[in-house]
């Protein structure tokens, strides 16, 4: 199934789960030298997940199945100028 | 033509004379309106020759497309002239609402030239406009003046005005608005300052026609609630309602991206600790102080109630705080934003402000200058109270140092001599910003290729590709590694859509700040459609920035741009620090980048548009012979 993360289009397996495209992401990130400071700080990475323009609170991750077509954004912990 | 009136303003100061001029849609399709119609004002009215302080300089206040819709981070404007620090083109951009009174007042910008034999102020009232006496407004700082003028001309009335630092020609003289946002960099204070001109009010009651108003109420709807909701589910101390700009300091500093003592160390512990977004909820006691519609609310009111820097007003951004406190040694929070304030009242563009004072302590440092050429202060690293004493001899233009200060550290280093210029962080005359170039060598590749206002972060903002992790996917910047902070690969093609993505934002009239809380280039081409009814695309986004930036460049190299002004890069550029995360990371291959980017731009090797370019995108007409 088809599903966009960030406006690029990624293939998924059906019965993908949500908490495990969240899991990609972070894996991919992980070395972000901002998300190691924050998750030392706070114990968290605080990125923030959207799916269909709704925000996932954490509790809800592994709940969530994904269909085709939905919309994965993720947002970057950022304040700045 | 919907979403814009078609119509502005030109005011002749010397004439005395207010009339109103039409514009086709060609210009609105090709330039959009804040700093595309600033450009194309320039372009088509200032001739080779025109230097900042010639009368003939046109300082364009304009809004575009997106002002007045009522979405988040559409109060931005945007104004524009020949800059009296690059000498060259350029633009700032601002917000509070005096943008949106502007179009209900019925018209898309205000083009003033000339100067006026005495100091005035304008008022623009509902298609019409008034040339009026500010002779008992000059010499006052730019928010006594406000005050003057809305007792003058009524409370609801929103006010552009300049203060001490902008009639005495600083070189970095900013212009202010409702005590809270400044078009800050490449001195348009001094501009206005040398047209004699003190201030301009605006107020209007019109309403610019729609393509699609239920769109427009759909779309903002949704926006809105998602841009809220996202700074809402932030941390505490990244929340723009809480902290402002000021939490970057929070995300910089693992990323090597401060600019600490002139840009010449890795560390700052005291610093750090000091000048924390935590500190700025508790030691200012900032609460939000919005634009009008945003929701996301970066701007803060802060107090210090007691104690030599006692004040209530703006707080200050991230880069003025990264500038007049990290690059000056200074961890005193309460100091820096007294003196970011002051800066402000004297209408000074607290980056610049910084980097000139951080210049002089530098030269302090190394017996250059002494106390005999510092009015008796010991301008140490850290001395607060010093520093705060030379934004005043600044802003005052004393006599001596505070004068030569005021011209930039360019200017400063090549009359101070001696080994100065080492230090002087400037490129064409401006002040590199907060953003360090060891921490992503891309910052480096724009501060050099800018062609909006010289080296300005927020004319490129492609260090925004790390810091913030933006991407824009709709233009192919999606997959971006960590590492690739140090490598010179896709920086050009990069740099190049990040130019023209600041270019359409800030013609149509939107913050950029949104592009952190999920806003996207669709978002914004829709917003922009539903307004005039245009039906583009996302890629004729992309077009559009490309005339903006290909204009500034034709205007650039019609006022004295050469290639090798790209290629005067600051000596500390090369110059490593030795700890931290950007340890050792200097850009050594810039010049071969800057090479790529003219490549990727269509600009020939020399820097100049090529013929292809030109026919590509349609502006046969506005390439000089």
């Amino acid at each position: 199934m088809k599903v966009q993360i960030n406006l690029k289009e990624r293939e998924f397996p059906p019965g993908t789960k949500f908490t495990q495209v969240v899991n990609l992401i972070r894996e991919a990130n992980k070395d972000e030298p901002v998300m190691k400071s924050l998750i030392e700080k706070t114990g968290q990475d605080h990125i923030t997940f959207i799916l269909n323009q709704r925000i996932i609170r954490p509790q809800e991750y592994d709940s969530i199945e994904l269909k085709d077509g939905d919309d994965i954004r993720w947002i970057y912990p950022y304040a700045g100028g | 033509m919907k979403g814009v009136w078609g119509k502005v303003l030109k005011v002749d100061l010397t004439n005395s004379i207010c009339k109103t001029e039409t514009l086709s849609d060609q210009v609105y399709e090709y330039f959009l309106g804040g700093a595309g119609l600033a450009a194309y004002y320039m372009w088509k009215e200032c001739p080779a020759g025109t230097t900042a302080f010639n009368p003939a300089n046109r300082l364009t206040f304009a809004g575009g497309p997106m002002t007045g819709l009522k979405q988040t981070g559409a109060a931005k404007w945007t104004a524009g002239a020949i800059s009296p620090s690059i000498n060259l083109n350029a633009d700032s951009a601002a917000t509070a609402s005096f943008g949106i009174e502007m179009k209900e007042a019925g018209f898309d910008a205000i083009v003033v030239h000339g100067q006026a034999s005495k100091p005035v102020y304008v008022v623009v009232e509902d298609g019409q406009a008034k040339i009026k006496d500010a002779r008992k407004f000059w010499k006052k700082n730019a928010y006594e003046t406000e005050d003057g003028i809305k007792d003058a001309e009524g409370n609801d009335c929103e006010v552009v005005t300049i203060g001490q630092a902008g009639e005495r020609l600083v070189r970095f003289a900013n212009i202010q608005t409702h005590k809270k946002s400044f078009l800050g960099r490449c001195g348009l204070g001094a501009v206005m300052g040398s047209k004699m001109l003190k201030g301009i009010a605006v107020r209007g009651a019109q309403k610019c026609e729609l393509y699609d108003p239920q769109e427009i109420n759909r779309l903002n709807k949704e926006i809105n609630r998602r841009v809220a909701e996202l700074d809402a589910a932030q941390p505490e101390l990244l929340q723009f309602k809480r902290v402002g700009t000021a939490g970057a300091t929070e995300l910089f500093a693992p990323q090597g991206n401060l600019p600490i003592k002139n840009y010449q160390l890795a560390r700052f512990p005291s610093g750090e600790k000091n000048l924390h977004a935590s500190e700025y909820v508790k030691k200012l006691n900032a609460r939000p102080w919005p634009c009008q519609y945003c929701v996301m609310q970066c701007h803060n009111l802060c107090e210090i109630k007691k104690g030599p820097y006692a004040y209530k007003g703006k707080g200050p951004e991230y880069e003025s705080f990264a500038m007049v406190g990290f690059n000056t040694m200074v961890d005193d929070i309460e100091a820096v934003a007294y003196a970011c304030e002051l800066a402000n009242m004297y209408s000074m563009d607290c980056i610049s402000l910084g980097v000139v004072i951080a210049w002089a302590m530098e030269s302090y440092e190394k017996g250059v200058i002494s106390q005999r050429d510092t009015y008796g202060l010991d301008l140490q690293w850290g001395n607060a109270e010093a520093m705060v004493e030379m934004v005043k001899k600044i802003g005052e233009r004393t006599e001596g140092l505070g004068y030569l200060l005021g011209e930039g550290c360019k200017i400063a280093a090549e009359r101070l001599g001696k080994g100065s210029e080492d230090w002087a962080v400037q490129m064409k005359g401006q002040e590199i910003a907060a953003h360090n170039w060891r921490a992503q060598y891309i910052s480096a590749l724009n501060y050099c290729t800018g062609v909006a206002s010289g080296p300005n972060h927020e004319r490129g903002n492609s260090q925004h590709i790390w810091v913030a992790h933006v991407r824009l996917p709709e233009w192919g910047i999606d997959e971006v590694k960590n590492e690739e902070r140090w490598s010179w690969d896709k920086a050009a093609d990069r740099n190049a859509k990040f130019h023209d993505y600041c270019n359409v934002i800030n013609s149509s009239c939107h913050c950029k700040f949104h592009e952190f809380r999920s806003y996207t280039l669709t978002d914004l081409v829709k917003t922009i459609n539903a307004a005039t009814g245009w039906g583009w695309s996302v890629e004729d986004l992309r077009r559009c920035g490309e005339r903006i930036t290909t204009l500034q460049k034709i205007l650039n190299i019609r006022y004295g741009w050469k290639k090798e002004h790209d290629f005067q890069y600051p000596k500390r550029f090369m110059e490593p620090v030795h700890e931290g995360p950007a340890a050792g990371k200097i850009p050594v291959g810039l010049e071969d980048a800057i090479r790529d980017y003219y490549r990727i731009r269509g600009w020939d090797e020399q820097g100049q548009p090529t013929p292809e370019l030109i026919q590509r995108l349609g502006m046969a007409e506005y390439i000089e012979e």
